[in-house]
């Protein structure tokens, strides 16, 4: 099955506007229920593609594009869908805002106990979650680059009014995450000798070197972090006493608010900043995502459209350094070494001593990320691609489940990350991850669109194209959620649980990737040097030969060249003009003229032959 | 209601897709009237198929009535009874009454407005909107003195609904121009104030309707090479960038009437017989002009943003 993101997406839309606008009414929530992020992801499997790609504008009516019009007719047309999406939003922030006028980042009906007949208490229900603050960036700055845009073409003073305070309310949200994401930033320093030392020293001593060497190395490559951690001043994770070098540390983000985290002292309007209870020590799966979400803070976009104001490029700035020191802090690690890397060494190993192939997913982001920003060759892409395709087999993604299989558990129910400190107002709990495949194809996509070598690229996008054969077939075919995500046991034959209502935490993701994939698709083509200098070599030969034609032509006066040549000379013209951009088009073009002037020329031998 | 038709240069289809909505919405049931103000060329006989008056009346036409030329009525045509086509003779079940209210054959432009005609114009639409639930009023192409009348008129009649529908051909020129017309120097929007009218109340009743407009998906271009699609696609893409910059975009557009053989041919009214049974016309022709009859007197289609 061939990846079509344009038709896919439209497809999507089709069915995300079909399962949300039930009766006229929309209808919030789906497999798991409404909270701040299942809300958020509904709403960004619209909003994403809106607002990352031209084709898919909804924000001005004038230029909706007549596809994207037919796939959400249900919604209205080019007016009526812009002024529902107003309406949805503003009924988004009013929910997930507090009536001392806080944002709530709450887990609600994602959070869950490991055990199925013990209840998460509604005061934990309440704890805000990285996952919330990372999916609100992405949210509130798609809503304010769309109200931006859209508020030129309205002229009713109802509809402006709404459109400012939204603006509002998107602007306190935006801010009041980035002091949530400030505020979950974590750094654990520990002794080599203690369990988690020697887990990390375990994981990146791959060549069975001696221990103390390893330490000293280990100390000097994170050097640089260290004194960057040192640095920071506002939000948690500054307090940590870094300068006792022999301590080793990791850094990241917690699932929640560190507990007695310093409040963020800043002029922006977020309401009270809440207490947390989370455990001071990073996880890789909310590191990731915190990572992920961030990063829309500094797009292209955010800063063309000139979204963040002053002080909350303040923010920005605070948890652009984390993003750099956290990025470079586990891409050091993931690549230590001159042998194989810990990255190699599947499953990864954390520093609490758990083991997933989760895990390794995690910290590839980080190594792809830190290979776009290095321009590092494609040897290392390479390694990369085989530990994606590693983990698609280790997954059963593109290796057929036996029954029995444990991997498998790992895409339904999925894999339960303990939420320490959460304990403190109630039962444990757990959250729950099922959104492998489809991460594992972001990854290989991105990895993809960086790939400069041919070889590396094809193989990457082999994987991904198996890997988008597994998603299709998850998607469900029947009920409200027919078109969305997720359905295992259409792969898995050993599962027997069927949803009839769709995963938004899934489809959202899938969103996600399609759009990645549109924008790929947007790059010029990838040329070598030997295609484009293949390409010119035939081209002098061909323009050669025409020039001889046209020298040993006689001129008749009052006729210019006959139009045979001057097709020829006009595609070698155009052939000329995108031989750099182009090559292979230009080479066919080239092919294509030169046979035309060897059959004038056999024309000729032929006559030439008469006795 | 009155309904102004006015396009920004002659050739568009005004008058044949105008005539064509009056048409549509007598067979939705209401009784409209046609005021042919187009007084350089008042054609809209011929588009009736009303022969007695397919240039223009020789009977006391609105040119007679405004400049006081001895009429206290201007002739009036009753289509239903009075056309030479066969399937416009006898009068649907339960459509409403169709008049026209030609001009003077022979007649001329406007010389200006003077108070007299004024006023005699204030009356008849006065007087016509009372008597009927539509009346169409075709104004000519282009600035003119009509306009003008028709704006000075409505600034007067403060209690009657009216409406502006600017025609444009879906090209760069065509496109520039109906803007220009509406927005720019000395256009609608500036006269009208002028006038006495509201910039942006007067800009609330001002919508687009784009004629003879060739679809890339249409069934027309079949036919075509897969070279000359690709270029149109690529054309009516920037034509859509073009018509959302001077404000002609769809959101100030209220329908479009697509390009139909028949109406290249022949300024006709395309009838139900001429779509069901001789198949000369375009289903999609007769339901472009059927939804614009309805969505002329619908307030949600003239909400906006």
């Amino acid at each position: 099955m061939k990846l079509q993101p344009r038709q896919q997406l439209l497809e999507v839309w089709e069915a995300a506007a079909r399962t949300s606008l039930r009766d006229g009414v929309w209808t919030w929530g789906g497999r798991d229920g409404s909270n701040s992020i299942s809300d958020a992801e509904q709403l960004l499997c619209f909003m994403h593609p809106a607002s990352e790609l031209p084709g898919f504008r909804l924000d001005a009516p004038d230029e909706t594009a007549d596809d994207v019009l037919t796939a959400l007719s249900r919604l209205g047309d080019s007016v009526e869908i812009p002024k529902l999406l107003l309406k949805v939003i503003g009924e988004y922030l009013r929910t997930y805002t507090g009536d001392d006028g806080r944002p709530l980042f709450s887990g609600g009906t994602y959070f869950s106990t490991a055990d199925p007949d013990v209840k998460v208490t509604p005061e934990q229900m309440q704890l805000d979650v990285v996952d919330s603050f990372s999916m609100s960036v992405t949210l509130m700055l798609g809503t304010l680059g769309f109200l931006k845009v859209f508020r030129q073409s309205v002229r009713r003073e109802d509809i402006r009014k709404e459109i400012r305070e939204l603006e509002n309310m998107s602007n306190t949200r935006l801010s009041a995450a980035m002091v949530g994401l400030l505020r979950s930033f974590t750094v654990n320093a520990f002794d080599p000798g203690s369990p988690a030392g020697r887990a990390l020293l375990r994981t990146v001593n791959q060549t069975g070197a001696a221990e103390r060497r390893v330490l000293d190395d280990l100390r000097r490559e994170l050097r640089p972090v260290r004194a960057g951690l040192r640095d920071l001043t506002i939000g948690s994770g500054s307090e940590v006493d870094l300068d006792n070098e022999n301590l080793l540390f990791e850094c990241g983000w917690t699932w929640g608010i560190v507990k007695d985290a310093p409040d963020v002292v800043t002029p922006l309007h977020v309401g009270p900043q809440p207490k947390g209870v989370a455990a001071d020590n990073p996880f890789l799966y909310f590191t990731v995502n915190a990572l992920v979400g961030v990063q829309d803070l500094w797009s292209e976009r955010t800063r063309i459209l000139g979204l963040l104001d002053d002080d909350q490029l303040t923010l920005a700035q605070a948890l652009q350094r984390r993003w750099d020191i956290t990025q470079r802090y586990w891409r050091t690690i993931a690549m230590y070494g001159k042998g194989t890397w810990p990255l190699e060494d599947i499953p990864w190993k954390t520093s609490d001593e758990k083991e997933s192939e989760y895990y390794s997913l995690g910290v590839t982001a980080m190594v792809v990320q830190s290979l776009v920003n290095n321009r590092t060759g494609d040897v290392d892409l390479g390694r990369v691609a085989d530990v994606l395709e590693e983990l698609a087999i280790r997954a059963r993604i593109i290796r057929r489940a036996v029954p029995g299989d444990l991997p498998v558990l790992m895409h339904s129910p999925g894999v339960q990350v303990n939420l320490q400190g959460s304990d403190s107002l109630g039962p444990h709990m757990v959250w729950v991850v099922s959104d492998f495949a489809i991460t594992l194809l972001k990854r290989t996509i991105w990895a993809a669109s960086i790939a400069q070598n041919t070889r590396t690229r094809e193989k990457l996008l082999s994987l991904a194209d198996r890997i988008w054969r597994h998603i299709m077939q998850r998607r469900g075919t029947e009920g409200v959620g027919r078109g969305l995500w997720d359905q295992p046991a259409n792969v898995f034959t050993d599962l027997d649980a069927h949803h009839e209502e769709p995963s938004w935490y899934f489809s959202e993701r899938v969103v996600e990737f399609l759009v990645a994939a549109a924008q790929a698709s947007g790059d010029s083509p990838l040329r070598s040097p030997q295609l484009v200098d293949f390409a010119y070599q035939m081209l002098s030969e061909a323009e050669h030969l025409l020039d001889q034609e046209l020298v040993t032509r006689p001129l008749i006066t009052g006729q210019t060249i006959q139009p045979k040549l001057r097709s020829i000379q006009a595609a070698l013209n155009r052939a000329r003009l995108i031989i750099s951009s182009r090559p292979a088009t230009a080479n066919a073009l080239v092919i294509d003229a030169l046979l035309d002037l060897e059959r004038l020329t056999t024309a000729r031998d032929s006559a030439s032959e008469a006795i | 209601m009155l309904i102004f038709a006015i396009s920004d240069k002659g050739g568009t289809g005004r008058s044949v897709t105008s005539t064509n909505i009056v048409y549509r919405h007598a067979l939705q049931g209401n009784d409209v009237c046609y005021l042919d103000f187009d007084f350089g060329s008042p054609t809209a006989g011929a588009i009736f198929s009303v022969g007695s008056v397919a240039r223009g009346t020789t009977r006391k036409g609105l040119h007679d009535y405004l400049l006081g030329e001895g009429a206290p009525e201007p002739h009036r045509v009753d289509v239903w009874t009075e056309s030479d086509r066969e399937g416009l003779r006898t009068k649907p079940p339960g459509a409403g009454r169709l008049v026209l209210l030609p001009g003077n054959e022979g007649g001329g432009e406007l010389p200006a407005v003077e108070e007299e005609t004024l006023r005699r114009c204030v009356q008849l639409f006065s007087r016509l909107d009372e008597e009927f639930d539509l009346v169409m009023v075709d104004v000519s192409a282009g600035r003119s003195f009509t306009a003008e009348m028709v704006l000075q008129a409505t600034v007067r009649l403060p209690s009657v609904p009216f409406r502006w529908l600017v025609f444009h051909r879906w090209t760069r020129q065509h496109i520039i121009a109906a803007d220009g017309l509406v927005t720019g120097a000395d256009g609608l929007l500036d006269a009208g104030t002028r006038f006495g009218h509201k910039r942006d109340a007067l800009r609330d009743r001002i919508r687009f309707v784009r004629t003879a407009v060739l679809e890339p998906d249409a069934a027309e271009l079949v036919g075509l090479r897969d070279e000359q699609r690709a270029w149109l696609f690529a054309c009516d893409t920037e034509l859509r960038e073009l018509a959302s910059r001077h404000k002609v975009g769809r959101t100030s557009m209220l329908g479009k009437i697509p390009l139909d053989p028949i109406l290249q041919w022949r300024e006709q009214l395309i009838s139900d017989e001429d779509v069901l049974a001789s198949k000369i016309a375009n289903a999609e022709t007769a339901a472009a002009f059927d939804d614009l009859a309805k969505k002329i007197v619908d307030d949600a289609a003239w909400e906006g943003l």
